[in-house]
């Protein structure tokens, strides 16, 4: 009997040191491709996640502790800079590409426009450090989290150590990135059978399977590739996107393929941002593209649509909404 | 009885584990930062350059990864999870400390220069790797391998400044090399770090920054892992 007590007592003792460790269960949503980001090597845990978006609406990122990683990229607008072509960050300084849209990170390899960055967990670190975005070294970024209590507790409390490390730091906001999950639009809705389109939202879907999908492959709505889709060099900026990473002249001009998902609150659009309209941005792949040696396969034939054809194809695009992501209060602002 | 039983067993593994740990023996890997003939030192000392002229080091960080030990052509034993930040403003970097057992003996010391491509590619790390030891670029992801910092009078720089961060993990920029080196003795290896069998290469008129992946980079790494010797 006495045995039994110690068995009872040591399951329950193991049970107790599970529920301790608040595991996130990460939900592919239903028929999209296995995620591309290794969560064995950062296993996602309840308090990790909320540590990661405690920093990634925290100023103290930055250099004068001004500008915080939502100050870009905010909630409601698919986390990107809505209303600024070229995104700004501390002292009002300007930098030279429009800032990303966050979602579905979990399905992509490379990230920032020209890829520059191979990896979510490295991710945080350029904006941090880029002198026309949050300025600020990592270095001095640990320093000033240790000197803060609640950090302290909230290190302990994710990571089993109250000691702040660099490490910790990227991967806590590297979690909060991946619970970003944009997959609840009345696109899905349809494709689940839940509702139905519109005619002329039906009739937008066949044209944007017919001329825009093979780059904006369904269901992220992007084929997380590079692509030159034909804008023209802008003579200030100067932009060869992937090329400057690369350095491989057949990289030129070449930028990532973004994802469409929320593209009615994610405006303006390109690396530059200089159509602020979706109808601008119709009107660039019909009549606008630049042939150039790099010029995307999928855009060499023209594409024709009438203007017709234009406002089913943006209804569609509407489709791709996703207000429970956008006002999702488990992504808003979170108090210390 | 069965107390004393139980006692007994606990001693045996305790001296179990005694002879256990004797049987390893640390060795060391010592660097030994130098230029020329004189001891090198990061701070405001200036050493001869090129006959007239003078230079004088801020920074010199480099990575150390995959020591592995070799007796004839024979691999005797590898280091896991083999990576050492050097660092020659800090004392304590410079000393390597591997956990060898007694009974291997070895020739040669291969150790390569930098941070493989695999740790380059798979996402933070911490430690010797952690980001916020100023050895990774932030805005292209990348460790820097080698960096060299300093001033000298034939920089026609801001405040006559040089710096070379040198890395890559991807061709055709990839700077990733293994270094041998034949050893006599078994343990405390010296290893000398001569930054003039670099530097009498740098032609300051010429270049006085790298800072990212690119020929030059590859150029300058090949004469960086020049500087290594055993006396």
């Amino acid at each position: 009997m006495k045995r039994q007590y110690y068995i009872l007592f040591i399951i329950i003792f193991i049970c107790i040191a599970f529920v301790s460790i608040k595991k996130y269960h990460f939900v592919v949503p239903k028929s999209w491709p296995k995620p591309t980001y290794d969560f064995s090597q950062n296993p996602l845990t309840e308090d990790k996640i909320e540590l990661g978006r405690v920093l990634f609406y925290d100023p103290i990122l930055s250099k004068n502790n001004t500008i915080s990683c939502a100050s870009c990229h905010s909630q409601y607008t698919a986390f990107t800079h809505v209303d600024h072509a070229l995104s700004h960050g501390i002292d009002d300084r300007i930098g030279n590409r429009n800032s990303p849209a966050l979602m579905n990170l979990a399905w992509h390899n490379l990230f920032m426009w020209d890829g520059a960055i191979n990896h979510l967990d490295l991710q945080a670190l350029s904006p941090m450090s880029n002198p026309n975005e949050m300025g600020e070294k990592i270095e001095h970024v640990i320093i000033k989290l240790q000197k803060s209590k609640s950090y302290s507790f909230l290190f302990y409390k994710a990571f089993n150590d109250s000691l702040i490390t660099g490490e910790h730091t990227l991967k806590a906001i590297s979690q909060f990135m991946l619970t970003l999950i944009s997959s609840n639009s009345k696109y899905d809705s349809v494709m689940q059978n839940l509702t139905q389109f519109t005619n002329q939202e039906k009739n937008g879907y066949r044209l944007f399977k017919q001329n825009c999908s093979s780059c904006h492959t369904e269901p992220l709505f992007t084929n997380v590739k590079f692509e030159n889709n034909g804008l023209s060099l802008d003579t200030l900026l100067k932009d060869y996107g992937r090329m400057k990473v690369t350095k491989n002249p057949n990289d030129s001009l070449k930028f990532k393929v973004p994802s469409l998902r929320n593209i009615e609150f994610s405006y303006p659009y390109m690396h530059d941002g200089r159509f602020k309209k979706i109808g601008e941005v119709i009107n660039h792949y019909t009549s606008g593209i630049i042939n150039s040696k790099t010029l995307s396969n999928q855009l060499q034939k023209k594409i024709v649509l009438s203007s017709n054809e234009k406002v089913d194809l943006t209804a569609f695009l509407l489709t791709l909404t996703d207000k429970t992501f956008l006002f999702n209060p488990k992504y808003s602002y979170f108090k210390k | 009885m069965r107390i004393i039983s139980c006692f007994i067993v606990v001693l045996f593994f305790f001296n179990l584990t005694i002879v256990i740990g004797q049987k390893n023996k640390f060795d060391t890997l010592n660097f030994i930062p130098i230029y020329g003939s004189i001891p090198l030192k990061i701070d405001d000392a200036f050493y001869a350059f090129k006959d007239k002229d003078s230079i004088q080091f801020d920074e010199l960080k480099f990575y150390i990864s995959e020591v592995e030990l070799i007796n004839g052509n024979k691999l005797v034993w590898k280091e896991p999870n083999s990576y050492h930040l050097i660092d020659a403003s800090n004392l304590k970097s410079l000393q390597i400390i591997l956990n060898v057992p007694q009974n291997i003996s070895f020739q040669k010391v291969k150790f390569s220069l930098g941070v493989d491509s695999i740790v380059n590619v798979s996402g933070v790390r911490g430690g010797d790797l952690d980001p916020t030891n100023g050895m990774y670029w932030a805005w292209q992801s990348g460790y820097i391998n080698f960096k060299l910092e300093g001033k000298s009078n034939l920089c026609k720089t801001k405040n006559n400044e040089f710096s070379f961060h040198l890395g890559g993990y991807q061709y055709p920029f990839y700077v990733h090399k293994s270094v041998v080196l034949d050893f006599k003795k078994n343990s405390n290896t010296e290893i000398i770090i001569d930054l003039k069998k670099m530097m009498d290469y740098v032609d300051f008129a010429q270049q006085n920054h790298i800072m990212s992946p690119s020929n030059q980079a590859v150029l300058m790494y090949e004469k960086a892992l020049e500087i290594f010797s055993n006396k």
